[in-house]
């Protein structure tokens, strides 16, 4: 089945120009499917948000775009190449932080390691990376096993920054970094796009952290999109209605709109519908409804909402 | 000046910075000619997207309450005036917040007059404590 079809939301992001596409991208880890013919759209420029349970690809997929996993169908464009066929070249183009926090040989030190980095990254800027050692509080003359999980999250940040690349691929970013160096890193990657020409693309199960910086989300599940689409697209059309309703209401037989998620009490519901505000909104006053109030829903929120659909739609 | 933002608003980033803006006319903390921060600096103390600052500023100059200089930055325009456009708007910003509260309460627009020329006036609600509390 393709995208299309499955997914409750929007998909297709239009003409681009994209930093990154995948068409029917699928990749199978034995029996399991972990990505099940995705069409991923990644705007230049843009800071798209990957939002998605454990075990829903994101980080297969991050791993596919760096030429780190073998994908077996469909295709891929990462800055205009092939990251299966010239992969070396497209790691050089991209700042990754990986989900697996080790790195570099834990004899070396830290700023041998940060030495050692400038050889893959032509474009590195030696100027910002001591700015930004400075900044997280960076010892270079730490041994790299000799790191916490935050300390080593620090050097990998610092590390995917430092040559300006045109696309970062940050894999759970703030993973384990306590709230001050979090808040920090915010206004560090802020600043950075400020300054910087870059495509973004984040996994992150704390979307209310960096729900400010993001223009783009994307939800997975299961190896394919639920919705994919400006963050103002989603603030717009997928939106929460609260009605006071009569006792035994069966709901109107037409609603201009997808209901993604039912709740409420008897005589007040809370829907979550995609669709038109005012074509849902009349929708529901012609079928007796009265709609008290209708208000947008954060990413977090709206993630929960089309994930939940899709595991009742499946049980 | 200071601007703050709600994440549990219902109003767009960009349209909450310029709210912002506009309040500060208002309450006189900013005034024609003054400097706003860079697109860089706000964006980094708000830890929002740069571009949604520059949105702001560029709605914010299409509506003649800023000025860009190029190369210098971001200003107050000269002749903006609080009490003549922006105060009347930032009331009817007030205005729909209320209604839209008391409507969730399930009260009309009569119930909320009433009660605001109460509060106002040291009327039985004075003092915030509830009906019959004293």
């Amino acid at each position: 089945m393709t995208d299309m079809a499955m997914a409750a939301l929007p998909i297709d992001l239009g003409s681009g120009p994209f930093a990154v596409t995948t068409q029917g991208l699928g990749k199978r880890f034995g029996s399991v499917r972990a990505l099940d013919g995705l069409d991923l759209q990644v705007p230049e420029g843009a800071v798209y948000v990957l939002v998605g349970p454990n075990g829903a690809g994101k980080s297969t997929l991050i791993r596919t775009l760096m030429g780190l996993v073998r994908y077996q169908a469909g295709t891929v464009s990462v800055l205009g190449r092939d990251p299966a066929d010239r992969g070396a070249e497209v790691r050089a183009d991209i700042g990754y932080v990986p989900e697996d926090y080790r790195f570099g040989y834990a004899w070396m030190t830290v700023g041998r390691w940060l030495e050692h980095q400038t050889v893959y990254h032509p474009s590195w800027d030696a100027e910002y990376a001591r700015e930004l050692c400075t900044r997280y509080d960076i010892d270079p003359g730490r041994k790299c096993h000799t790191l916490s999980k935050g300390q080593s999250r620090r050097v990998q940040l610092a590390l995917a920054l430092a040559h300006r690349p045109p696309l970062l691929l940050l894999d759970e970013p703030t993973d384990g970094l306590d709230h001050v160096v979090r808040d920090e890193t915010l206004s560090i990657l802020s600043e950075h796009l400020a300054d910087s020409p870059t495509t973004v693309v984040i996994s992150t199960h704390r979307v209310y952290e960096v729900e400010p910086l993001v223009d783009h989300v994307g939800v997975l599940s299961e190896g394919r999109l639920l919705g994919q689409l400006p963050r103002d697209e989603l603030r717009g059309g997928l939106l929460r209605y609260w009605a006071d309703v009569p006792e035994g209401w069966s709901g109107p037989g037409e609603l201009g709109g997808r209901v993604i998620r039912r709740s409420g009490a008897a005589r007040a519901i809370e829907w979550t519908v995609w669709g038109d505000r005012d074509a849902v909104t009349r929708g529901l006053s012609e079928a007796g409804a009265a709609v008290r109030e209708v208000a947008p829903l954060s990413v977090d929120e709206a993630a929960v909402a089309l994930l939940s659909e899709t595991r009742r739609e499946a049980s | 000046m200071k601007i703050r933002l709600s994440h549990a608003d219902g109003r767009p980033l960009y349209v909450q910075i310029m709210d912002e803006v506009r309040s500060g006319l208002v309450r006189g903390t900013l005034r024609p000619e003054d400097p706003l921060p860079s697109v860089r600096e706000l964006s980094s103390s708000l830890r929002v997207n740069p571009r949604t600052v520059s949105q702001a500023y560029a709605a914010l100059e299409r509506d003649g309450v800023v000025r860009v200089r190029h190369g210098k930055g971001t200003f107050v325009a000269p002749g903006v005036r609080p009490d003549e456009k922006e105060r009347p708007r930032l009331a009817r910003e007030v205005a729909r917040r209320a209604l839209a509260d008391a409507s969730r309460n399930g009260l009309a627009l009569a119930d909320l007059m009433t009660a605001l020329q109460e509060v106002e006036g040291g009327g039985p609600h004075r003092d915030g404590r509830k009906e019959g509390g004293q």
